[in-house]
C-alpha cells in the first residue's frame, strides 16, 4: 500500500490527470512514445537516404537544390519531433493540471507528422506548397497546443513558445523564399534558423538539466540541489542571437568573429553551474553527457569565430556542424535517453550503450566538423561521419523500443 | 595546510566558472572591433592587429627589459607600502585615539589625486626610480592602511574575553584568535592596494622616467603609434587581471569566509 501511494507520487510529477480513453496501445500511451519511435527510426533512415543522395546513388534532384533542402529537412523536419515529444512530455509537468495529449489525437498528429516528412522526399513530384502547408501546419498545432505557455500569467516558460513563434515565422520565410515570393537566399534564412534552435535548445535543456540532474542526484542520495541559473542560459540565448542577426547582416565583418568566440564561451559558461556547492557531480555520466552537448554548440561558435578572424582557413559550414551534428544530435538524443528511461517508469541509468551513444555522435561530429583539417580524406570523413553518427540511434533502437513498446515499469499509467 | 589544499582543490571550479566573465571580455573586444570599423586604424587598431603587435613585442627582448623594469618599480612600491600600511595600521588599530588621530590624515591621503604626487615627487627626487616608487608606496599605502587598521579595530571583544579567561599562550592567541581575523580584512586590502600600485606606477613612468611600459607609452604617443599603445595597455590589463583574478581572487574567497 505504502508502495502504491509512494508510485502515484511519483506520477503526479509527470501529470495530475490521466485521459480515460480506451485501449489505448503502450505506443499512443504518452506523447514522447510514438515520436522517439518514428524519430530513431527516421535519423537512422534519412541519414542513410542523405548517404545515397550524396553519394548519387539515388536521384532526388530537390528542385535542384539538394544542399538547401538538406539543411531544412536537419533542422525543420526533426525540431516539430522534437519539440511534440518535449511539450507533450513537459507540458503536464511544467503545468500542473494539463491532461496529457494520448491515444487517437496522438496518433493523428504524428500522421501529420509522417505526411510532412513524405511531403518533403517527393518535394520533386508533390510540389513545395504541400511541403510547405503540411508542415507548417504541424508547427502551427504545436504553437496552438504549447498556447497556454505564453498566456501564462507568471510567464515563467514563455521563452519557450517565443522561440517556437519565431521558428514558425522563419519556417514560412524560407517557404515564401521558395516559391518565389521572397528574394533572401534560402541558405540565409536557414542561417537564422539554426540561430532560432540553438535558442529553442538552450531554453529547453534548461528545464531538461534541472529535471535530470536533480532526479538523478535523488536517485543516487547526493545531497544537495542542481540549479540552471537563468542569467548564465540568458546571456548564451542573447550572444546566439547577436552572432545570428549579425552573421545575415554581415557575414564577413571581423566583429562576427570575436561574437563567435564570445558565443562560444557564453555557451560554455552554462556547465559551470555543474559545479555544486558541496557535492562533486562531474563523475555522473549524464552530467558529462549533458555537458558534452554545450562543449560541443559552444566548440561550433568559437571555430566559427576563429574562421571569421583567421584568414587561413575556409571551414565554417564545416564548423557549423559542431552545432548541428554535434550539439543539436545530441540534445536530441539526450532527451530521448532521459525521458525513455524516466517516462517509461525506470530510474536514470547509464551503461555501455548510453556512453556508446554520446561517444559515437562526438567521434562522429569530429569527423564531419574537422574535415578542413583532413581535406584529403574529405570524401571518407563525409561518409563515414554519416555512418557513424547513425549507429547511436541504431542503438537507441536496440535499447529503448522494448520500453517505448510496453506499459510503464511501475505500472501507472502514461 | 588545510587552507592553502581546499583553494587548490576549489581553483577548478573556480577557474570554470570564468566562462561568462571570458564571454562578457570578448563581446568587448567585438565592440572594438566596431569601433576601429567606424574610426579606423589610426584612432583605434583593430583587435586583432593589436593581439599581432603584442605577440611581436612579447619576443622582443627590449620590451621584456622594460617590462621588467616597471615590475621592479611597482613591487618595490608596493612591498613597501604593504609592510608600512600593515604595520602602522594593526598600531593604529590597537589604539583607540591612534585610530581616531590618523582616519583625517588618510582621508586627505586619500583625496588627494596621485597626479599632484607625481609633481611633488618630481620636484623632491627629480626624474628616476625614486620618483616612480614613492608615486606608487603614497597611493598604495593608505589603502592597506585601513584595511590593517579595521581588521584590528572590528576584532570581537568577547572573543578576547574567552581568550584570556581560557587563559590562552600569547601564539595561540594571535594565530588563532587574531590573526584569521585580521587577515580577512588586510589580504583584500592588499589586493586592492596591488591594483593600485599597478596602475599608478604606468601614469608615474609617463610623467616622469625614460624607461619602462610607462615611458613606451609615451613614445608609442608621439609617434602616433596606437597599435603598440593598445598592445602596452592589453600588457598591463592582462598582467592585472591574471594576478587578481587567477591567483589572488580565490585566496580573498577563501580568507573573506573568515570573518564570521
Amino acid at each position: 500500500m505504502e508502495n502504491k501511494e509512494e508510485q502515484n507520487l511519483h506520477a503526479t510529477n509527470h501529470y495530475l490527470h490521466y485521459p480515460d480513453e480506451k485501449n489505448v496501445p503502450a505506443y499512443l500511451a504518452y506523447g514522447f512514445r510514438p515520436v522517439f519511435l518514428l524519430l530513431s527510426l527516421y535519423m537512422v533512415l534519412s541519414m542513410l537516404l542523405w548517404g545515397l543522395v550524396w553519394s548519387g546513388m539515388i536521384n532526388i534532384p530537390f528542385m535542384n537544390d539538394t544542399l538547401t533542402w538538406h539543411v531544412y529537412e536537419m533542422l525543420f523536419g526533426i525540431l516539430t519531433a522534437g519539440v511534440m515529444a518535449f511539450l507533450s512530455t513537459g507540458l503536464p509537468e511544467l503545468f500542473p493540471g494539463t491532461v496529457p495529449f494520448i491515444g487517437k489525437r496522438l496518433k493523428y498528429v504524428m500522421i501529420l507528422w509522417i505526411l510532412g516528412r513524405l511531403s518533403f522526399w517527393f518535394i520533386d513530384i508533390t510540389g513545395v506548397y504541400i511541403a510547405a502547408i503540411l508542415n507548417l501546419l504541424m508547427l502551427g498545432w504545436l504553437i496552438w497546443f504549447a498556447k497556454d505557455v505564453v498566456l501564462d500569467k507568471l510567464q515563467r516558460h514563455a521563452s519557450l513558445g517565443y522561440a517556437l513563434v519565431a521558428l514558425f515565422v522563419i519556417e514560412t520565410w524560407f517557404f515564401a523564399a521558395q516559391a518565389g515570393f521572397a528574394q533572401t537566399p534560402a541558405m540565409d534564412i536557414l542561417k537564422i534558423a539554426l540561430g532560432a534552435h540553438v535558442v529553442l535548445i538552450l531554453l529547453a535543456m534548461r528545464r531538461v538539466n534541472m529535471e535530470a540532474i536533480n532526479e538523478l542526484m535523488e536517485d543516487k542520495e547526493i545531497d544537495d540541489i542542481y540549479i540552471s541559473r537563468p542569467p548564465l542560459t540568458n546571456l548564451a540565448v542573447f550572444t546566439v542571437i547577436l552572432y545570428t542577426l549579425i552573421e545575415f547582416l554581415y557575414p564577413e565583418n571581423s566583429a562576427l568573429g570575436w561574437l563567435g568566440l564570445a558565443t562560444g564561451a557564453a555557451i560554455l559558461a552554462i556547465t559551470s553551474d555543474y559545479n555544486l556547492e558541496d557535492k562533486f557531480i562531474w563523475n555522473q555520466p549524464y552530467v558529462l553527457y549533458l555537458s558534452a552537448i554545450f562543449v560541443l554548440m559552444g566548440s561550433g561558435y568559437a571555430l566559427m569565430g576563429w574562421d571569421i578572424l583567421n584568414d587561413d582557413i575556409y571551414g565554417i559550414n564545416h564548423f557549423r556542424h559542431f552545432i548541428t551534428a554535434g550539439g543539436y544530435g545530441l540534445t536530441y538524443l539526450m532527451v530521448m535517453i532521459i525521458i525513455g528511461w524516466v517516462h517509461t517508469g525506470r530510474h536514470l541509468t547509464a551503461n555501455i550503450y548510453t556512453h556508446l551513444m554520446v561517444v559515437l555522435i562526438i567521434i562522429a561530429t569530429l569527423m564531419r566538423g574537422l574535415i578542413p583539417f583532413f581535406e584529403a580524406y574529405a570524401s571518407e570523413l563525409y561518409l563515414w561521419s554519416a555512418i557513424v553518427w547513425t549507429i547511436p540511434f541504431i542503438l537507441y533502437i536496440k535499447v529503448f523500443f522494448r520500453f517505448l513498446l510496453a506499459p510503464r515499469a511501475d505500472g501507472i499509467k502514461g | 595546510m588545510k587552507f592553502i589544499l581546499k583553494i587548490l582543490k576549489d581553483f577548478p571550479a573556480y577557474l570554470w566558472s570564468g566562462w561568462g566573465a571570458v564571454a562578457s571580455i570578448l563581446l568587448f573586444i567585438a565592440c572594438w572591433d566596431v569601433g576601429n570599423q567606424v574610426y579606423g586604424d589610426l584612432v583605434l587598431p583593430s583587435p586583432l592587429e593589436t593581439f599581432k603587435t603584442l605577440s611581436l613585442m612579447l619576443q622582443d627582448d627590449a620590451v621584456w627589459r622594460e617590462i621588467n623594469i616597471t615590475l621592479y618599480r611597482a613591487s618595490l612600491g608596493f612591498v613597501l607600502s604593504l609592510l608600512l600600511g600593515t604595520v602602522l595600521g594593526l598600531i593604529a588599530g590597537f589604539f583607540a585615539t591612534a585610530s581616531m588621530m590618523s582616519r583625517p590624515i588618510v582621508t586627505i591621503l586619500v583625496g588627494m589625486p596621485p597626479i599632484a604626487w607625481i609633481v611633488l615627487a618630481m620636484i623632491w627626487f627629480g626624474m628616476g626610480d625614486e620618483t616612480v616608487i614613492f608615486t606608487v608606496v603614497v597611493a598604495a599605502f593608505p589603502i592597506i592602511f585601513v584595511g590593517a587598521l579595521q581588521g584590528t579595530r572590528t576584532l570581537d571583544g568577547d572573543l578576547k574575553e574567552m581568550a584570556d579567561s581560557f587563559d590562552l599562550p600569547w601564539h595561540m592567541k594571535f594565530l588563532d584568535v587574531y590573526f584569521p581575523h585580521i587577515f580577512s580584512y588586510v589580504f583584500p586590502a592588499w589586493v586592492s592596494g596591488l591594483g593600485m600600485a599597478w596602475k599608478i606606477v604606468v601614469m608615474a613612468e609617463l610623467l616622469a622616467t625614460s624607461d619602462g611600459i610607462g615611458a613606451s607609452l609615451a613614445v608609442a604617443r608621439s609617434q602616433l603609434d596606437t597599435p603598440t599603445a593598445l598592445a602596452l595597455v592589453v600588457i598591463m590589463i592582462g598582467s592585472l587581471m591574471f594576478i587578481e583574478y587567477i591567483i589572488l581572487e580565490p585566496i580573498k574567497r577563501e580568507v573573506e569566509l573568515w570573518r564570521d
